[in-house]
């Protein structure tokens, strides 16, 4: 079993012990899921370091054939390639301090860790599939368990209608993206839905472009939902907001980036001309994500709610970046989705020592709380210093990336990310720093307890640290995506990369708005 | 050693840049360091940190002798390598950074000896240096970057850095509402610079300082019809940093921090980075004005002439708020916002002349007397039991001698008194004025008057007299690592424009506008550690006469503004007794008092502004998408289910009805 399969497989197969073993033995399956948890991350680890930027564009590959007949052929295909090395790494991460930060669970603990690790599973599984039929599989599997932890161990009043709501919004994205997919593979004619087939069988027989003008929106509008898309987007703060701590960093963190990946590795390189139509109007959505979720972001009292919405606005870079089609842009998004996972994640598990250890999340009843945890109250500093894009952080170096690689063709939607960004993003985050942690400790907390020991502190300090790691050394990421959104770019915008290549340097996308620049 | 470096200058040039990164890591190391290994041992705390930070100055030292003139690129990190973008990290080693770097390490380091005892007392003693450290690493960023996204991400960096130690006393509501404020304001100033740097590499291709400046140098008009807006919005950066209007407001509020930080971060180095970055992209302000069709009204108006008028308007607001203070501390801030806006005037007069010398030089000058006096105002409210309000003061004169008379030099010199430094310096900004623009060179004596005014009150109002309260007459004089610093910081405030420092600058921008050719911004002649020194005694009778024989008029006015402002203060509050003012001036003393209502201003429409929009988009979410939307889809659904449900009744005859009608109209479609 090659590395990929046995990512894969590892959190899996830590379900199924668990899934063996009595549900009264509450240390041995959390010990089991941790320890399938770090073997997971290991695994990561070893894959992201084996990836080569110079070798084939897909490596690690493993092909398990399943269903194969003259007309049809369907198999499980896993393989990375640089985004997808990285995201592994990232979702294996925070996999990982997902499980540790869930040592409060009590009832049917045992239930909720094989959830935990089967959403684990599936969540590698879509970043590792090559064949589309086993992306969506394992996407759905992943989303499943978020359905039913949200239900069980969510908290406050509106989660039933919250889970009520995440379910239907992202059934009906994912269906409106599996039309998409269906259509692309009954329409193409191929004869799989292998993404390298596909690939191969539509640069010879390109689909046409009435055809691609209906699918391109299907995929665009589908799985822009799983990420959030301004107007589709209402299901992610109140779900993360009742979700566990555990389940909102998966979500939030992980699966919410494998629409993009999809938008990334499907929707661009396959139809070009449903690119050049259709991302203008990616480009005026994202602006959608950037304002109106950070404005109804700064409006939110409850912090998980702030979160939430803050990680929508989040998402509007990587849709801008997406939207430019050019490199810089494309990396910029790369960046933003890992550096983002990160920072998500870590921002439910503070969200969910607050709530466990304070009681409430209501910020007008908090205050003063830095001096009680200093561990924990700089660990949210950091990160929502981060979230408001503070050099030094991974979430900098994506943002600042793809507002350069999307300037010379929507110079006033940067405009509007920059505000979003620097102002905007500035006022909620360092409002609700001050309401939490500065000022006066009311009473009441007066005894509440910082995380103690190593053991505690190590989920967060390991995201936390990678969110500095990226952000100093952005390049170990960029440097392994770059061949495979350079191939992107390639197949998205032939014209202009034909351009680039014959020596004019940087790709220039059509105008989306006007240019002040060249006035 | 000189010679040695002329004659291996390429092994010196692998020196420098390992000296120049040195410099940078140095003080990051040593509070990393602290932070995660010393932290409970406090004297381990502050002798680690202060290595770090003499370290640095040391190495400074050393590179000022090295930095012969030849700008030194060092090795880049390849922070972000993307095809046609690549982010690197560099440093540009020459005169300017190397000048600025000194002054930043030196008042860094004599800040961090006289925290040692302001903060001894400090439950978080160690959380202060740390912070200070890392403030000095991102202060030094700013200062060595290479290129425009470095320089970004450090000025972001010593925002936040400020923010963490403006609300170093968390628990005190003000000080964490100051810190937020402080914040945010820089960030709207960030906005803009941002933006400019995106105009300037859309239109150059590089950000880069010496590309660009070789760029531009070859083809002023490079940047075109943006090349106002890349200038105002690159100066909006420095607008946050250095608080003009409208950015002044966070300025004042930052007082809450501890006066330390008060003394480094915003009066010396943090609010004089807005000037110094000025002065690194003064390219920008001395090509050919444009401006984009929506704004050609301007016409020939260079973003240069804007800018020094901003600065002018800064410098009077700032120097009549000053006028009604009664904090120690506030009246300093507001002096440090109009002595900033000097410094940017001259910035931005000086792009008519080709040269921001003039506003380099105040900023060094500025930075050991401003930083000398808020060390001085601490040990005071160190004394006073932390009281900050003059008119609680009085009589310190004879309790605290050593801070009396290190208050009086820095007082002396902030005037403009020659032969301080300040007057030099001063001097050379209403020079400047006085040829660009006469219109402000009135405003600019105007401001000298007050200067010399509010300084007065000060300094009358504090230490002379008798004590106006319990704890001032209980007073006595700070531990020596207080008194020190202020001692080692009068020296230069006294004599440092003695030296050719002035000319020292201005060779630094030789290479701007008189076709050297040379594109870097560093200068051409060479200048070793000895030369120097020689010019520096040579020239000392010289320098100190200096200004009356190259600008007379300029030098007049500015002793005669001293003069009129030192003898109405002596007028006033010579004889003691409440303050006066109020009572000649009426409602204008209020409106000094209350700052002109600017924050008042904004709290009532810029935040509310933004609340109302996310009010606005807030209910659009829950009503139009979380009701209409969500709900509606749960509602037709379940009304459809509802509907399909009254048919399913179990009863036979029902479902034969049924099927005979659905069997007709089947038979109606097909028979018709």
């Amino acid at each position: 079993m090659n590395l990929t399969t046995s990512l894969v497989v590892a959190p899996l197969v830590a379900a199924f012990l668990v899934l063996m073993v009595p549900g009264n033995f509450r240390v041995v399956t959390r010990g089991i899921a941790l320890l399938g948890g770090l073997v997971t991350l290991l695994l990561g680890v070893a894959v992201f370091v084996r990836f080569d930027p110079s070798g084939p564009q897909y490596q690690m590959e493993s092909l398990v054939p399943w269903v194969s007949s003259s007309s049809f052929r369907l198999g499980l295909h896993l393989g990375v390639d640089g985004v997808g090395a990285s995201m592994l790494l990232v979702t294996a991460l925070v996999g990982f301090s997902a499980i540790a930060v869930s040592w409060n669970i009590e009832r049917q603990s045992k239930l909720f860790y094989i959830l935990l690790l089967v959403m684990l599973g599936g969540a590698l599984g879509t970043f590792a599939s090559l064949d589309l039929f086993f992306f969506y599989f394992f996407n759905e599997l992943a989303l499943v368990p978020t359905f039913i932890m949200i239900g069980v161990w969510g908290t406050g009043e509106d989660k039933d209608y919250a889970a009520f709501k995440i379910t239907l919004y992202l059934t009906a994205g994912a269906l409106v993206a599996l039309a998409g997919l269906i259509g692309l593979y009954t329409l193409s004619g191929a004869s799989s839905l292998d993404l390298v087939e596909l690939q191969r069988h539509l640069a010879k027989t390109p689909l046409s472009p009435s055809v691609q003008a209906f699918l391109f929106p299907c995929l665009l509008l589908g799985f822009g939902t799983l990420v959030g898309l301004w107007p589709f987007h209402s299901w992610a703060p109140q779900g993360y907001g009742c979700a566990p701590s555990a389940t909102a960093m998966m979500h939030a963190g992980i699966l919410k980036k494998a629409g993009l990946l999809a938008l990334l590795r499907v929707a661009l390189p396959l139809m070009p001309q449903g690119v050049e139509r259709w991302m203008p109007v990616l480009a005026l959505l994202c602006v959608g994500n950037l304002l109106w979720c950070g404005f109804t972001a700064m409006r939110q009292r409850d912090l998980n709610l702030l979160v939430g919405h803050s990680s929508l606005a989040h998402m509007g870079f990587a849709f801008l970046g997406i939207a430019s089609v050019s490199v810089v842009g494309l990396t910029g998004t790369v960046l933003v989705m890992v550096s983002h996972a990160l920072l998500a994640a870590l921002s439910f598990a503070v969200t969910g020592w607050l709530r466990h250890h304070v009681g409430t999340l209501d910020m007008d009843k908090m205050g003063g709380l830095l001096r009680r945890m200093p561990f924990i109250g700089t660990v949210m500093v950091m990160c929502f210093m981060a979230g408001c894009g503070l050099p030094g952080f991974g979430n900098f170096a994506g943002e600042a990336t793809v507002m350069f690689g999307a300037w010379k063709s929507a110079p006033w939607i940067v405009v509007i990310a920059a505000w979003g960004g620097l102002i905007i993003g500035g006022v909620y985050m360092l409002r609700s720093i001050r309401s939490v942690l500065h000022g006066a400790l009311p009473e009441e907390w007066g005894a509440v307890s910082d995380a103690a020991g190593a053991w505690r502190r190590l989920p967060f300090a390991l995201m936390a640290g990678g969110l500095l790691f990226l952000g100093v050394f952005p390049s170990t990421v960029t440097r392994r995506v770059q061949p495979a959104l350079a191939k992107v770019v390639e197949q998205a915008r032939p014209a202009a990369a034909k351009a680039a290549a014959t020596g004019a340097g940087l790709v220039n996308s059509p105008k989306l708005a006007g240019t002040p620049g060249d006035r | 050693m000189d010679a040695h470096v002329t004659t291996a200058a390429a092994a010196a040039g692998a020196k420098v840049q390992d000296l120049a990164w040195m410099v940078l890591a140095s003080p990051l190391l040593c509070g990393a360091g602290t932070w995660f290994f010393t932290r409970r041992l406090r004297g381990l705390t502050a002798g680690l940190n202060l290595f770090g930070i003499a370290l640095s100055l040391l190495l400074s030292v050393i590179l000022l002798g090295v930095a012969d003139g030849q700008p030194v690129a060092a090795t880049p990190f390849e922070w972000l390598p993307i095809p046609g973008l690549g982010f690197t990290l560099g440093l540009q080693v020459d005169r300017l950074s190397v000048l600025m770097s000194l002054v930043v390490t030196v008042v860094a380091s004599l800040v961090m000896v006289y925290s040692t005892a302001y903060m001894h007392d400090d439950a978080s003693f160690s959380r202060f240096f740390c912070k200070l450290s890392l403030f000095v690493f991102s202060m030094l960023g700013i200062v060595l970057a290479d290129n425009l996204v470095m320089m970004f991400a450090f000025w972001e960096l010593v925002g936040v850095s400020s923010y963490l130690l403006i609300g170093f006393w968390h628990g005190k509501p003000e000080a964490g509402d100051a810190a937020k404020k402080a914040f945010l304001t820089n960030r709207l100033g960030d906005f803009g610079f941002l933006l400019g740097i995106l105009v300037v590499w859309s239109a150059t291709g590089t950000v880069r300082l010496s590309e660009l400046a070789a760029k531009l140098h070859a083809e002023p008009g490079l940047l075109g019809s943006m090349a106002g807006v890349a200038g105002l919005l690159v100066f909006m950066g420095a607008m946050g940093k250095s608080a003009q209007f409208p950015l002044h407001v966070w300025l004042p509020d930052a007082m809450e921090g501890p006066t330390p930080v008060s003394a480094l971060i915003h009066a010396a180095t943090m609010v004089a980075a807005g000037v110094y970055m000025l002065c690194r992209v003064f390219f920008l302000y001395t090509v050919p004005a444009g401006w984009p069709e929506a704004l050609e009204f301007l016409g020939n108006l260079g973003a240069g002439m804007i800018i020094g008028h901003v600065g002018a308007f800064t410098a009077l607001l700032a120097a009549l708020m000053a006028v009604q203070q009664d904090d120690i501390k506030r009246i300093l801030a507001y002096s440090t916002l109009s002595q900033l806006g000097y410094m940017v005037m001259a910035v931005g007069l000086g792009a008519a002349e080709g040269t921001p010398a003039a506003g380099l030089f105040h900023l060094v000058t500025h930075a050991f007397f401003k930083a000398m006096l808020f060390l001085g105002a601490g040990s005071v409210i160190h004394a006073c039991h932390h009281e900050q309000d003059i008119w609680r003061m009085g009589g310190l004169r004879k309790k605290m001698p050593v801070t009396f008379w290190a208050f009086v030099l820095g007082t002396l010199a902030l005037a403009g008194v020659p032969p301080f430094s300040g007057f030099y310096s001063k001097d050379e900004i209403l020079a400047t004025a006085l040829h660009v623009a006469p219109p402000l060179f009135f405003v600019a004596v105007a401001v000298a008057i007050l200067t010399t005014f509010y300084m007065g009150r000060l300094v009358l109002v504090a230490f002379m007299g008798e004590a106006r309260s319990e704890h001032a007459s209980h007073a006595h004089e700070s531990p020596r690592a207080m008194t020190m610093p202020l001692v080692v910081l009068a020296v230069p405030s006294v004599v440092i424009a003695w030296f050719p420092l002035g000319e020292h600058i201005a060779s630094a921008f030789g290479g701007h506008g008189h076709g050297a050719g040379h594109g870097a911004s560093g200068g051409a002649s060479a200048v070793g550690l000895l030369p120097l020194l020689e010019k520096i005694f040579g020239g000392l009778d010289a320098a100190i006469l200096g200004p009356f024989n190259h600008n007379a008029m300029a030098a007049t006015f500015g002793l005669f503004a001293v003069l009129l402002g030192g003898s109405l203060a002596w007028a006033c509050y010579g004889k003691g007794g409440p303050d006066p003012l109020p009572g000649l001036l009426g409602g204008w003393a209020r409106l000094m008092r209350r700052k002109f209502y600017f924050d008042e201003i904004y709290s009532g429409l810029v935040i509310p502004l933004h609340d109302m929009l996310g009010a606005a988009f807030s209910l659009a979410d829950r009503w139009l998408l979380g009701g209409l939307v969500v709900r509606g889809l749960h509602g037709t659904v379940e009304l459809a289910g509802r509907a399909l449900r009254l048919v399913q009744t179990g009863n036979l005859q029902t479902y034969s009805f049924l099927f005979a009608a659905g069997l007709a109209v089947v038979a109606w479609f097909f028979l018709r």
